[in-house]
């Protein structure tokens, strides 16, 4: 039993976290939204990495490793808040790594390893992320099976989400258009989620480091408000609902290469403590900056508003409890299931 | 990464479980006495099998378990319906304080009868006015030749009833600051300066007691750790005291969720939205516990401190133990409403956990200052 990254793990998160901090700065995060333009430079360099191909198989040019390292990947770009396409082109790709026919595997895993082209997943309904400049959308229907589509296929109209760190667009495609994932649609989606599920767990923690730096600082009554109980409490709320969601998200990244059986219960359970917690945590970061928190010149708010949408994104936690509620009756009453 | 138990950690897992098989608990009997003698009963089966103090070392009788081994060891006796061993408090807090701070005599004289349950141990630290805040307790000891007299007063004891001795905390010495002059003595519980008083809780079950303590003597040779050493040496009591039990109760909570669907699957209640939007809650949160234990477990293995993670595991139980005894009310109501029904019970037992070992509020103040490195409010103490 060992629950804590290999070191080879650690070392990815400390170069992403190093790399991220002077690239994807707030006021960087802060430019992009407010210009409505990712910064092609921090594409780019994501892209001379390896990044977007990390978890994508060898033999369709990515470097083969796994969910875990994708995980760690994920998480520090939603620590950073980095506006860019990883998180949509990575979910894709995971969708057809684990369940496209083998000629959607050659047709778009070299192009999304390669950062060549970019795709998405999303739900039909949904807001789906970057999917305005994708080249392949997985688009998953009401009965819960995806499709893959070129966008052209697809009518993809932008939108504005509350978000402006991310694009975001409603898709639509008649039922003709695309072909369905070779494989189990469910598999795909419970890997894109865990992904989402790691961005939601970097988010928290920035807001709550955030957090604790602005109540070291800020004093009322001759005294840092962080010594308040009423604040310093909410704080350790914070750690709480923080770590809950990354031992559920880290859980699940593990169980979605090592034991893939108890995947669709360990994506459900990280979904929804990372919504859960993503949401609960930004807010609670807003409110413990006070007025300042409220502002639009304060940084926290975009944490709170890609909290938001990542906790919609491939299903929310009511969502993901109910999925949850449906495996256990199953497990403990298989004559009924 | 890897979440699955090593060989070893495997073969113990299997060893331990085919030892369970044969050795079954039985059922626990009705009469808080009769309960407390099957509970000592079964410590000295565990004791005999070698199972009684397993994250003991060897040369004290135990099996220097890993801590994870330790953690399984709590698992498996959870899933085996089986009930902490009577003289929990022994082997968890008053045997690792004597290997730490007692002498070779110490440790000779009290350590085999604390793993046979032959001598039972109680906790005297908390008082009328020195709960949260111990390093204010007023009990007092003052030397009468080779003997320390004790008088004071000390509540929440649980099993002083059933105790041969009491870890005791007292002030040798009024001239310095509260931290200082604090002393930690095993005390001899059968003597008349002790009169124990049991406490009724709200439960209607007397699991604790008030000692009024009357002129009681304590050898010299009883003295841990030194005079004036006893802040420190209870410290290492209270640090040895959230450990391996997570495992315990977690498992327990888990059973009882369990338990609680099949209750609402019996009802036909598994297709109500409501309903299910909980249990997926609960289970949840169920699973966020065992997770972060086994975090927790990972960091003091491989780094040799605790990571955030220790400080939450009590706090995330304790909430979640509740929030499941109030969904059962809610979902079979009258039933979980009424005197004897195991819900009923559950419903105002789990009162209890959010204060029992630390209150959630202190824990809080833990985590603020200890882990995220908050200031400290005039006047408070984590």
């Amino acid at each position: 039993m060992n629950f804590d990254f290999t070191e080879d793990q650690q070392e990815i998160k400390k170069t992403a976290r190093d790399l991220l901090s002077s690239r994807s700065s707030l006021a960087k995060v802060r430019e992009a939204a407010e210009g409505k333009a990712y910064d092609p430079a921090l594409w780019s360099e994501l892209v001379e990495l390896g990044w977007p191909g990390i978890a994508i198989a060898e033999e369709h040019g990515g470097q083969g490793l796994g969910a875990v390292e994708l995980a760690i990947l994920s998480e520090e770009l939603g620590y950073a808040l980095a506006a860019s396409p990883f998180l949509a082109t990575v979910t894709a790709a995971e969708a057809i790594g684990i369940a496209g026919t083998p000629e959607q595997q050659a047709q778009w895993l070299p192009l999304l390893a390669s950062g060549e082209a970019t795709g998405t997943i999303g739900s039909a309904g949904g807001l789906v992320p970057d999917a305005d400049a994708a080249a392949v959308i997985v688009l998953i229907g009401e009965d819960g099976v995806a499709r893959v589509l070129a966008r052209a296929e697809a009518e993809v109209t932008p939108v504005d989400s509350i978000d402006p760190t991310r694009r975001a667009a409603r898709v639509y495609a008649p039922p003709t258009h695309g072909e369905a994932l070779g494989g189990d649609s469910a598999a795909a989606i419970d890997r894109a989620t865990v992904v989402v599920a790691a961005e939601l767990v970097g988010v928290a923690q920035r807001a709550l480091e955030m957090t604790l730096a602005y109540v070291k600082d800020r004093r009322q009554f001759d005294t840092p408000v962080g010594a308040y109980q009423a604040v310093s409490h909410k704080c350790a709320q914070m750690l709480k609902d923080t770590e809950g969601a990354r031992s559920a998200t880290y859980f699940a990244a593990w169980a979605a290469d090592a034991e893939p059986d108890r995947l669709p219960e360990a994506a459900s359970l990280a979904k929804a403590a990372a919504s859960d917690g993503g949401r609960d945590v930004t807010a609670s970061a807003i409110q413990a900056h006070g007025g300042i928190g409220f502002t639009w010149e304060a940084d926290v708010h975009w944490l709170y508003k890609r909290a938001q949408v990542d906790a919609a994104l491939l299903g929310g936690s009511g969502t993901h409890r109910a999925r949850l509620a449906r495996l256990l009756a199953a497990r403990l009453q298989p004559a009924a299931a | 990464m890897d979440l699955t138990f090593s060989d070893s950690e495997a073969a113990f897992r299997d060893e331990l479980r085919a030892w369970f098989e044969i050795n079954d608990p039985g059922t626990m009997p009705t009469g808080d006495d009769a309960a407390y003698a099957w509970r000592r009963d079964w410590q000295r089966r565990l004791a005999e099998g070698g199972w009684a103090g397993v994250h003991w070392p060897r040369e004290y009788g135990g099996r220097n378990a890993t801590m994870t081994e330790s953690a399984i060891f709590f698992e498996e006796l959870g899933r085996a319906r089986a009930p902490l061993p009577a003289n929990v408090l022994g082997l968890l807090l008053a045997g690792p304080t004597i290997m730490t701070y007692g002498t070779d005599e110490q440790k000779e004289r009290y350590l085999s009868p604390i793993l046979t349950a032959d001598e039972i141990w109680c906790q005297g630290f908390s008082e009328p006015d020195a709960g949260s805040d111990l390093a204010a307790l007023k009990t007092k000891a003052v030397k009468d030749g080779d003997d320390w007299v004790i008088t004071g007063q000390k509540v929440w004891t649980s099993g002083a009833q059933y105790s041969k001795w009491c870890m005791l905390v007292a002030r040798t010495d009024l001239d310095v600051p509260k931290h200082k002059g604090l002393t930690y003595f095993l005390m001899d519980m059968e003597q008349e300066g002790v009169q124990i008083r049991p406490l009724v809780q709200i439960t209607g079950e007397p699991e604790f007691n008030e000692l009024f303590i009357e002129g009681a003597r304590v050898p010299d040779e009883n003295v841990l750790g030194g005079v004036g050493n006893g802040w420190r040496v209870a410290l290492t009591t209270l640090m040895n005291e959230r450990s391996g039990l997570a495992f315990f109760l977690q498992v327990r909570l888990r059973q009882l969720l369990d338990e609680l669907i099949e209750e609402a699957a019996e009802r036909g209640l598994l297709d109500d939205p409501v309903v299910a939007d909980r249990i997926g809650y609960l289970h949840m949160k169920a699973e966020i516990l065992r997770l972060t234990a086994y975090r927790g477990l990972t960091t003091i293995e491989k780094y040799g401190t605790p990571g955030p993670e220790g400080s939450l595991t009590k706090w995330m139980w304790s909430e979640t133990n509740q929030e499941l005894a109030q969904f059962a009310a809610d979902l079979l109501g009258a039933d979980a409403l009424t005197t004897g029904n195991r819900w009923a019970y559950e419903l105002l037992r789990s009162r209890g956990n959010t204060i029992e070992g630390g209150t959630t509020e202190i824990l809080k103040n833990i985590v603020a200052e200890r882990v995220l490195g908050l200031p400290r409010l005039k006047g408070a103490a984590a």
